[in-house]
Order: structure tokens, then sequence, then C-alpha cells
């Protein structure tokens, strides 16, 4: 059996598909097919997990949220995935996070259709990692525009021509279900979602009070330099201790509050990470 | 009204064809019957053609057939003939596939049909097959209600075709005959023995500006490394992917004086996949995946097998050799391979030495050697070479190199953002 590909598709995409294809048994699986013809059955997501929460018993099911540029995923995860969903309940949010998971179809009658994500795996990752996925997931959606395009101008596309062409199989196929399924593809909408996610990547000049917030960035950049030195200081092999690098810091006459939020920003940013709880490294 | 029969008769004879066995005073005879009758002349001409034309092939050439046409009737050779047992919802059938070949080409069939009343080299008429498309190519499938009938080999013209022209990469999706332009990379030569005869082959990698092959030649065409040659009639096989062309005395070789670019291009991970494999390929993706025996590892010191609980599977307690190793998942959105590091590798992509990992693995423990892994390489971006295999269960490359790609990313967000305005 066929590896399924893990696509690259924004939760705004994903959410806004109601085609799904349903395999019947282990070895035909079930697909949903977004508006822009991803066929999806596999996903891997880079993104914020906002939160989760115990649905039932003891972590028998829990639910959880990812947000992307232009939406949030919903993830379900039980028993049967136990690393899983411990990773999940034990990671603070928000904080970056990277699944891979299989689609979840739910629909409790004909014409409602709730989707969702089983994760198969978790992990926590920094933010450059969330910036590599946004730009590969535009170039995937920009794809997935291009090849919409070419099906909608010809007269009766099929999947041989689309392969032709150098998409993939599976995208061809998607384009050709998703052409038969939605009546009106609106493909503006989705170039502006890109440019919304592209935007993300290219910060802007901020404009409203500009001097003062330059001066409060370049004191937060100082004392986030500060902060970092002290922890490669003292992380040695094994790590910098949370409360020891408060200490270090208070006594060089930076707040406690302050130490707080330069290492939040300093784990944003991905120059440091938490491997265990309260324990912090250097990348 | 003798103009008339004269001019129905005409029309008559050239909807039947040329290879009628029946003279144009039959067909008049036949027709004025049909108006003895009242049978208004319109109808008798349908049903004269109908009544002598039923054994008329309306024939299609296969290079005009594109995927899902229905009621196609060919004349053909069998090239090929092969069988299969499969299983279809918990029932064992037999199937028949090959490649078939007319003048003006030459695909793959499929045959669902019980039994195949043809054996490979036979001239036969098929009616009533159907087209598909499998694996980008076109496909001739032959069902329960196709016909399959012998008929004598000179039915068919001569299908003795041109070898097409193709690159490297390109051979993957040509049947038949072809002519490729390559370098010679390596060669050695080595005497078998068939039948009680013994034959010089000689074999090695040859590429050109798309790709790398393997190749034999039947024939000592007095070959050298560096040499850039056109070989036209030779035939490509292949082996979970990996690419082999063919060659023998029937051959024409040409050595060229120009020399050749060779290379091995970025392929997309679907690409790779549908081909199933190649050699010295190069792609790109991202780690989404790394497989728990990954990392630190101790082989035995005698069959260079991995070690469980200081234990090997063969030779059983032994002292073993330190190595490190990395199985992973890399995908591009298009598709997902396995892949496979040895030490080098590893060590490269991780950034510290096998005596760092074994020092990590004896202070903390494989776990946390194993942690320390997927943090720097998942989510990652990867570029890949190497050999690839395919398999039922997918494709898995083995790497000979492997670096993480460091991207600009404002960078080639402001890019694609430029393609997005351009285009609106």
């Amino acid at each position: 059996m066929r590896r399924e590909p893990a696509w690259r598709v924004f939760a705004n995409e994903y959410n806004s598909s109601s085609a799904v294809i349903r395999g019947s048994g282990e070895r035909s699986p079930s697909y949903v097919i977004t508006p822009l013809g991803a066929k999806v059955n596999r996903l891997f997501v880079v993104g914020v997990l906002t939160d989760v929460e115990s649905l039932a018993g003891e972590n028998e099911l829990i639910r959880a949220h990812v947000s992307d540029p232009t939406g949030v995923y919903t993830l379900y995860s039980g028993q049967f995935q136990p690393e899983v969903t411990a990773t999940l309940l034990n990671v603070d949010t928000p904080s970056f996070i990277a699944f891979v998971g299989k689609v979840r179809i739910f629909e409790p009658e004909e014409g409602v259709l709730y989707l969702s994500v089983r994760p198969e795996s978790v992990y926590e990752v920094n933010s450059s990692a969330r910036d590599r996925w946004i730009l590969e997931t535009c170039r995937n959606t920009w794809e997935r525009i291009n090849a919409m395009r070419e099906a909608l101008s010809l007269s009766k596309a099929s999947v041989y021509d689309l392969t032709k062409l150098g998409y993939s199989r599976d995208l061809a196929e998607g384009v050709i279900k998703a052409v038969e399924f939605y009546k009106n593809i609106d493909l503006n909408k989705y170039l502006d979602i890109l440019e919304e996610a592209l935007s993300y990547l290219i910060p802007e000049e901020k404009e409203v009070p500009k001097e003062v917030e330059e001066k409060d960035e370049r004191e937060m950049d100082e004392i986030e330099n500060t902060v970092l030195e002290v922890i490669k200081e003292i992380e040695g092999d094994k790590g910098a201790q949370w409360d020891n690098i408060i200490e270090k810091c208070s006594q060089m006459g930076i707040d406690r509050d302050v130490v707080e939020e330069a290492i939040s920003s300093l784990l944003d940013k991905g120059l440091i990470y938490e491997p265990v709880l309260g324990t912090i490294k250097t990348t | 009204m003798e103009d008339d029969i004269s001019s129905y008769i005409d029309e008559i004879i050239s909807a039947l064809g040329d290879d009628l066995e029946l003279s144009r005073e039959d067909i008049e005879k036949e027709f004025r019957r049909f108006l003895e009758y009242g049978v208004p002349p319109d109808q008798a001409k349908k049903s004269i053609v109908k009544k002598f034309g039923k054994d008329k092939l309306n024939r299609k050439l296969l290079k005009d057939i594109v995927p899902n046409e229905r009621n196609l009737n060919l004349i053909c050779k069998i090239i090929t003939k092969n069988v299969k047992e499969v299983n279809i919802r918990g029932e064992n059938r037999v199937i028949y596939y090959g490649l078939i070949a007319d003048e003006s080409g030459i695909l793959p069939f499929t045959s669902w049909k019980s039994s195949f009343p043809a054996e490979k080299g036979d001239v036969v008429e098929i009616r009533n097959a159907y087209s598909r498309e499998w694996q980008g190519n076109v496909q001739i499938n032959i069902g329960e209600r196709t016909g399959i009938k012998k008929l004598e080999e000179d039915k068919l013209p001569d299908i003795s075709q041109e070898p097409r022209k193709c690159k490297i990469i390109d051979i993957y999706n040509t049947f038949g005959p072809i002519e490729i332009k390559a370098k010679i990379l390596s060669i050695s030569e080595k005497e078998i023995e068939i039948d009680g005869v013994k034959r010089k082959v000689f074999s090695g990698i040859l590429a050109d500006e798309t790709g790398k092959a393997q190749f034999t030649a039947w024939h000592d065409f007095d070959l050298k490394e560096e040499d850039v040659i056109r070989v036209s009639g030779c035939y490509a096989k292949f082996w979970k992917g990996i690419p082999q062309i063919v060659f023998d005395e029937r051959a024409t070789l040409e050595k060229l004086t120009e020399d050749l670019e060779v290379g091995s291009p970025v392929l997309p991970l679907h690409r790779l996949v549908d081909m199933r494999g190649g050699i010295d390929v190069t792609t790109e993706g991202t780690v989404i995946e790394i497989k728990d025996r990954s990392g630190y590892i101790e082989r035995c010191p005698e069959c260079n097998r991995l070690m469980r609980n200081g234990e090997c599977r063969i030779h059983g307690k032994v002292k073993g050799v330190a190595d490190l190793r990395l199985k992973m998942v890399v995908d591009d959105g298009s598709a997902g391979i396995g892949v496979i590091a040895n030490r080098e590798i590893t060590e490269k992509l991780i950034g510290k030495t096998l005596e760092e990992c074994k020092k990590i693995v004896e202070n903390e423990g494989e776990e946390k050697l194993l942690e320390e892994i997927k943090e720097t390489l998942l989510t990652k971006k990867l570029r890949l070479r190497g050999n690839a295999l395919g398999d039922e269960f997918g494709t898995t490359l083995i790497a000979k190199d492997a670096e993480i790609i460091e991207e600009d990313i404002k960078k080639g967000a402001e890019e694609l953002l430029q393609l997005l305005e351009g285009e609106r």
C-alpha cells in the first residue's frame, strides 16, 4: 500500500471543504477534497497550539486547536495515541507545534460536515519552523491555484491532461473532483488568503508611535541579549534552571517579569528551548 | 433513377472499403432486390452496408488512442504476455498483461478475461476494448466482453519501429526500442555462460543531463569510460525502479566527439515515487518523521547486523561496533519517501560525531540522543542525493549525500508575492 502524501494546506482551505471520498475498510482510505483540489488523507501542519481540553474520562479523548495565519485546525486525540495525547497535554499554550495527522470526517446528517484531524505525531517547534511551513504552504497553495486555473480553462479537463502538465497524480485527481463538486470556485478568495499569509512573513514597518516603539524594542533587544548571555553562561550540558536565570538576572538589575517576558520572546524566536519544564537551553 | 442507383452503389462501396470480395454487380443486384421489396433507397443502402460490412473492422491505430475511450477495435501484435494472480474482493483471479504494437506505436495492455486466446508473437484482432490511463500512460484494457481473434501474420503491416529518441529521465514512460545519447561513467567486463556458450558482457553506468542508468551491452563495442555515445535500438528494463538500458549487436552504436554534460536535476518527490526509483537521483523535502530505531546503534562485528540488547540474532553475545544511522520520512507535500542515512551523513546532519553521540547515550540514555536528533532535524528541509528503490510499500532513498537547506524565508515570500501580484 502506498504512502499518502502529507499535504500542506492552510486551515481556511481545509475547513472550507465540503467534498469527501469515503473509503471502505483499511485498504481504501478516506479523502477530503478541498476547493482547490487537494486530495487530503494526511496533513503536515506547523502552527500555534492555542488550547487543549479533555472531553471524556481520564484523557480518553482530548480536543486541541492549532491556529495558522488563515484559520484554526481542530485536533482530536484519544487513548489509542497515548504519546500524542500526552504531548498535547504537556505543552504550554500558546506554543508552536508541528503535527502530522489523518483527516477525520464527521457527518452527523446528510450535508453537514465537520472536519478535524487525528494527529499521528506531534512535537514542539520554534518560530522559524512555523515560518518555513507558511512559505511552503503558500507555494503549494499557489500550485493548486494554477492547476485549478488550467482545469477551468480547458473545456473538459481530465486527470491525464493535468498530469501531462506536470502536476502530481494526486493533485490532478483532486482538482478534477473539485471541479465536478464545487460549483463556483472563488480563486480570488485564495489569492487574498495567500497574500495575507505571505505578508505575515514580510513584517511591515510599524507606523504608530514609531519612536516610542523603536526605543522599547531596542531596550527589549538589549535585555533579551543579556538574558541569552546569562543562559549560555550557566546552561552547561544539562541546561539552565529557570530559577537560576531569574536570580542571576535580578542581580544584574532586571525585574523578574521582564526576564520572563524576555525568555518567552527568546523561546518564540527559537533562540532557546525548554527540553524539560523549568530547564532552558540555547539552540 | 439509374443515375441515382449508381451513386447509391458508389456510396455503399466506399462505406464497405476496398478489400471487399463482392463485385459492383453483386451489390447492384442486391440493392435492386431491396428496392423491389419497396424498401426506400436510403434504408436499402444502410441495410446492405450492415449486411456485408459486419466483418469490417472500424480500426483505430494505437498512436491515436487517448485514455477513457470505449469500443476500440485494434489489429496488433502481442509483443509480450505475462500472467499474474491477483486478489479481487477476496477472489483469486488470473490476469494477463504485456505490450501490444501496431505500425503506429506500442502500448501496455491488461486483460481481465478468464482466458487469453493468443500468445506472444501472434497478430490479433481485438474488438471492443477500452482505454485507461495508468501512471501517466495510455493502457489498453481487455474485459470479458472484448473479442480476441488470431489473424494471419500478414494482416499487419511491418511493425518494426523506429527507435524513439529520448533522455534517460523519459525512458520510464517509453515503450519499445529507444535511442539515447549518453556518456559512459563506468564500465566493467565479465564473461558468462549461457547454454554452454561463453559470452562477454559489458556493464556499467551511463548518464546524460537528466539522469543516470545502468547499462548492459551483449556485444563488444569497444566502450571506454568517458566515451560519449549515441545508441539506437536499445531497450529499457527496470528493477525496483532502477533503470537498466540493454543493447546488443543489433543496436547501432556511434561514438561522438562532442562532450556531454551529465547531471542529477532535482526531482519533485511525486515524480520520484512515480518512477519508483533511480540511480543517483536528487530530491528535496521536509523531515516529518524520525523513526525510532535511528541514532546510536551497535552492529555485530561478524555480520554487521543490528544488535538488540547486546546480542546479535546470529552470533549471540558479542562486543558490538558503534554506529550511527537515520531512518526518516521526507515529504514535500506531493509525496513522501523513506530515507536511510549512514554514519557519515548522520554526523553531518545532526552536527555531532559518533563519539559525542556515544557519550550522550552513556550519560543520558538512547532516548535523550533521539530527542536531540528529532529537535535538530524535524521540520527541516533537506536536499538529498542517492539511489532510490521502490517496492509495494513505497520508495526509499539511500542517501549518498544530504544537507539541510537554509532558506531566506523573507526573500522567498517576497518573490512569491511578486509572482502573485503579477497574475492579478
